[in-house]
């Protein structure tokens, strides 16, 4: 250890003394009955971050990630890691909605020249950063989605550059602590206060989706947006099942293990929502009374909000408690405007097709880009769509579609589809499967291969069961009375699985020791009938040392 | 005439098997290595090193100049590692008036500068000065000035332990770590420079710093005057609510009680902050929790004297703590002593890249640092140490490579690595060739891209692309197809030989 041995400077320079900048930290719970059966918890932590030429300098916002942001020039960047699967007929639409795996997309700044190694670098980087296999995103699992996805920040381009952005999916990526943990540092509060205390990985890998995202984006510093700041919001969404918490009532403790120590200290504000529109069908009791309460009129339909303010001089931990009233109640299910389904069809090992159902619950046509990414080894043929059994069809009011090549680039299908009220519409792709080289199988390939989600990007008409914030909005306060004449979303359907014909791994092997020996049988006589000759040998004639020994074993065997 | 045919068959299966299959199969199954200059590697020795430094002496009379050149010649003759060229001159009467009419140091210092060039790297001037309180003053400048011939032996020794540091380049050299090379940061070009402002209490108090204006004003004004030897970029953060357990005890001093903490405890804090990378200095300012101001750091039971308790990890970085007073502390407001912090910043950042602290010497004056910047000298110096350890340095990986090629027979040397291996031999050449030549800043270039090639060979991910593949997976392939071929094959060389010689076949018979 090294004594601190002092040299006196005199310092030229004025003592400097500033404020510290303008980063502002929120954080936010939302609570959403799901009945009958489940609970939607969603967090979010928002920081904001004044607009900084190169991001050397950090004050609540991670130092890591606004480095990746300036380094790779990037614009906009959402990263989600999902485990489970989101039933959007059953429970509505989440707030923001999440591929299960991993899900990473990003656009780039206008300047930047190789978008394709700035992306690579970018996955590689946020592969280190969250303990996640991004690093396999490569080009031939990476898309440019046309249509479906749009920047939800400030940018100054007035249209889509879509060759600026990067999207791939890795539906096999399996979420666990060792990428919660790494996400828990990048809060200013880290993991022991404020409502990041309430994620503990034991109780949040424990329920039927767990969902936790790092999404950042440019957003206006006033109303004119002459200025911008960057916004970096970390989410986590966890949909309980009261089977497991073996109870319908629920509480703090029974969702995270323990009660909520207070505010984050840092925090501007930190607020709890709790839904309570179900309440008037499935009536439960909240204890503490809530703060306020908001009843929010938007597009038609009108959600009523439990507001908890919480402050950080708490000295006790606070538990949330909801009480129901009569635990067993059939209710009738609310069906968003759009739901989906899709599966794989087909038997063999030669062909098979994916079917993608879309019903539109809604009175009037709702117009949806569907996006369907397939990789290399499962080629879609444009020439084997239909819809509803038709190759033509008056649906379909615009397509794009990229074929892949091998091993470089996947096969890339977008449709933008008017959906006919009150109806389902079937969209069917036909793929041949594909024999892989025998490095590229994965381990364990005969548990099968993940084909990832379709993107289902939609303008609803009302905000029947649509919780998402507008796009202007960071924090929940923004979805009060802000009707729109039309509400944007973004879903994914569930991921699929295919058995790729998988051979018998230990074949070369066999097939070397079975040759060898062949070849080695095959020799010896031959080398004999070449180089020997038969000769005949007189009765009588001296008999050698090696002939004795070999007439005794003669004799033993007769 | 039949057993003509026989023997010829039997020749060319071994002529088959043996003369040709043997060796193609050996050359097919071999490791792929570009030829390297193995002669030039082993004949490397790092402990010949030297670096020629331009000495010029200035005196008011020529005889005094030429006495103490030769003193100082002498003193350094010893010296393997530091060759001087020494050039003695008289002073010319107008310069001698003047250096005797200023009363001022630094003042002199300036007319020097203004008659002799100055800003030589590799170049420094000892002038005499007859009215000097002290036998020699030293400044920032590449310069010295001497009182007479009495200050010799003062001379000699600033000069060895101050400006060119003979046992300090001894060390950069040698295998052994000295205490600098334990302390300094290895030789990169590039360095992140991370100052974390850590505040355990947010909610408590509330604290004044703006931190990158501050890390710009003050380190930043430092590391430029580096630039040639590393190119810094700047970063600063906050990490709010991590608190390190020091487990402080509390004792009751004159002045109120005062919370004690070992230097030996404070090891574990740089995991909180980060681990240890390449390439990063972490400068962490820790604002003390209230709860255990003021805080002393002490030494088995004595405290250490020091303005602001600190501490540095060797290669990592430094911490200083800061003791919020008991007024601000009630206040709940915290204005950060920025001359304080950022002084003691610097003085660790100058160990940490190189810059030794300077012993006394008597009778010998060293003009304390005024600003934040280094002394000249005190570069040239480190400029010295860097391009030594780095010729140094290269020249050990290389020498290791080669004495692990020899022993790993399973490393490949692609062309690229080759070509690595080969530059980084040119520039060692080169940089020695520049050093005894006595260009600094052009061997250390050179050192630096020597360094920079022999680590990039060293580390290279494709020596190892073989490395599992290990001989006996070779075998196991091939045994079971040569085995039983060439056995009859072997066997039929006997009787092969003696048909050749001309001696009768002994046949065998065969059922």
């Amino acid at each position: 250890m090294w004594r601190p041995e002092f040299i006196t400077f005199f310092l030229l320079f004025a003592t400097l003394i500033h404020l510290n900048k303008g980063d502002e930290f929120r954080e936010e719970i939302f609570i959403k009955p799901l009945p009958p059966s489940h609970l939607y918890v969603y967090f979010q932590f928002i920081t904001v971050v004044d607009e900084d030429s190169n991001y050397k300098h950090s004050h609540l916002a991670p130092q890591f990630l606004l480095e990746i942001m300036s380094n790779y020039q990037v614009d906009e960047l959402h990263l989600t890691l999902t485990e489970g699967q989101w039933k959007h007929s059953q429970w509505g639409y989440p707030i923001l909605d999440a591929a299960p795996g991993a899900e990473l997309y990003a656009w780039f700044a206008p300047d930047v020249v190789d978008i394709d190694n700035q992306w690579k670098k970018l996955s590689s980087t946020l592969s280190g950063l969250f303990c996640a296999s991004l690093n396999f995103i490569e080009s031939f699992n990476t898309i440019s989605p046309k249509m479906a996805l749009w920047p939800t920040g400030a940018t100054t381009m007035k249209q889509n550059v879509t060759s600026h952005l990067r999207y791939a999916s890795l539906p096999r990526e399996i979420v666990c602590t060792e990428n919660l943990t790494p996400w828990k540092k990048l809060l200013p509060c880290g993991s022991n206060h404020g409502f990041a205390s309430l994620l503990n990985s034991r109780m949040i890998h424990n329920t039927n989706y767990h969902s936790i995202g790092m999404h950042v984006r440019r957003i206006c510093d006033k109303n004119d947006c002459l200025e911008t700041k960057l916004e970096v919001k970390q989410t986590v969404a966890l949909v309980y099942d009261f089977k497991i918490i073996y109870s319908s009532d629920w509480s703090f403790r029974k969702l995270f293990g323990q009660g909520l120590p207070g505010a984050c200290p840092l925090s501007s504000s930190s607020k709890i929502y709790v839904d309570i529109t179900s309440n008037n069908t499935y009536a439960f009791k909240l204890s503490p009374e809530p703060t306020n309460k908001i009843l929010s009129v938007r597009g038609g339909s009108d959600t009523e909000l439990a507001v908890y303010e919480i402050n950080n001089n708490n000295t006790e931990m606070m538990n949330i408690v909801a009480k129901y009233e009569s635990p067993y109640k059939i209710t009738v299910k609310n069906s968003p405007p759009v739901t989906f389904n899709r599966y794989v069809l087909g038997y063999g090992k030669e062909f098979g097709g994916i079917v993608t159902e879309l019903t539109n619950n809604y009175w009037a046509p709702i117009d949806i880009v569907l996006l369907e990414n397939a990789p290399w080894w499962l080629p879609i043929q444009l020439s084997t769509l239909r819809i509803n059994g038709e190759a033509e069809s008056n649906l379909i009011m615009s397509q794009y579609y990229s074929p892949g090549r091998s091993r470089q680039k996947p096969y890339h299908l977008e449709l933008l589809i008017k959906l006919p009220p009150k109806s389902t519409t079937t969209v069917t792709i036909d793929f041949e499967f594909v024999f892989l080289k025998w490095q590229e199988y994965p381990p364990d390939a005969n548990h099968g291969f993940y084909i990832g989600s379709a993107i289902i990007s939609a303008n609803l008409p009302t905000a029947k069961n649509y919780t998402s914030l507008p796009i202007t909005g960071s924090t929940f306060d923004s979805i009060v009375n802000a009707s729109k004449p039309w509400y944007p979303i973004v879903l994914r359907t569930n991921g699929a699985m295919v058995s790729l014909p998988t051979p018998d791994f230990s074949m070369p092997y066999n097939v070397i020791c079975l040759a060898c020996t062949v070849v080695a049988l095959a020799f010896g006589p031959l080398h004999n009938i070449c180089t020997k000759e038969l000769v005949l040998k007189a009765v009588g004639t001296a008999v050698s040392l090696r002939q004795k020994i070999t007439n005794i074993f003669k004799k033993k065997i007769e | 005439m039949a057993e003509a045919n026989r023997m010829w068959a039997s020749a060319s299966f071994v002529g088959v098997l043996i003369i040709i299959g043997l060796p193609l199969w050996w050359k097919t199954t071999e490791v792929y290595r570009v030829a390297l200059p193995y002669d030039e590697i082993n004949a490397f020795d790092t402990d010949s090193h030297f670096i020629t430094t331009e000495l010029v002496v200035l005196a008011n009379d020529e005889k005094t100049a030429a006495k103490m050149a030769e003193d100082i010649a002498k003193a350094f003759e010893q010296s393997d590692i530091i060759k001087l060229k020494i050039r003695h001159q008289k002073l010319s009467d107008s310069l001698r008036q003047t250096l005797d009419m200023v009363a001022d140091e630094q003042e002199a210092l300036e007319e020097v500068a203004a008659a002799f060039d100055v800003t030589g790297h590799n170049t420094f001037h000892v002038v005499q000065r007859r009215h000097l309180f002290q036998n020699v003053w030293i400044g920032g400048e590449r310069v010295a000035f001497f009182r007479d011939l009495k200050a010799s032996e003062t001379l000699i020794r600033a000069l060895s332990s101050w400006v060119l540091q003979p046992l300090l380049l001894e060390g950069a050299r040698s295998l052994t770590a000295d205490d600098a090379r334990r302390v300094r940061l290895p030789s990169e070009q590039h360095l992140d420079l991370l100052m974390t402002v850590v505040h355990p209490r947010p909610q408590k108090m509330k604290v004044v710093f703006d931190a990158p204006a501050v890390l710009e004003d003050y380190v930043g004004s430092f590391v430029d005057e580096l630039s040639y030897l590393h190119n810094v970029t700047l970063k600063s953060q906050w990490l709010h609510l991590t608190e390190f357990d020091f487990q402080a005890k509390q004792v009751l001093s004159p002045s109120g009680p005062q919370w004690w903490v070992s230097v030996e405890a404070d090891g574990d804090e740089e995991w909180e902050l980060d681990g240890r990378g390449l390439g990063t200095i972490r400068l962490a300012a820790y604002i003390l929790p209230c709860d255990v101001t003021p805080l002393v750091l002490h030494d088995r039971g004595s405290r250490v004297e020091a303005a602001v308790p600190a501490f540095m990890s060797p290669k990592w970085g430094g911490v200083v703590l800061l003791n919020p007073s008991c007024e601000e502390c009630s206040k709940g407001q915290y204005v950060v002593p920025v001359n304080m912090l950022m002084g003691t910043f610097i003085s660790q950042l100058r160990k940490l890249l190189g810059i030794t602290d300077k012993v006394n010497i008597p009778e010998a004056y060293l003009l304390p640092l005024d600003s934040v910047s280094p002394r000249l000298w005190e570069l040239d110096s480190l400029l010295r140490l860097r391009t030594l350890e780095q010729v140094t340095s290269a020249q050990r990986s290389l020498k290791s490579l080669a004495k692990l090629l020899g022993e790993i027979p399973n490393i490949v040397i692609t062309d690229k690595v080759g070509s690595y291996i080969q530059s980084a031999v040119q520039h060692a050449h080169e940089a020695r060739v520049y050093c005894e030549r006595g260009s600094l800043v052009e061997a250390h270039e050179h050192a630096r891209s020597a360094n920079a090639a022999a680590e990039t060979a060293f580390t290279e991910p494709s020596l190892l692309a073989l490395l599992y593949f290990p001989d006996d997976q070779k075998y196991a392939i091939y045994i079971p197809l040569f085995l039983p071929i060439m056995f009859p094959v072997i066997l039929s060389l006997k009787n092969l030989i003696l048909w050749f010689k001309g001696k009768p076949v002994v046949k065998e018979k065969t059922d």
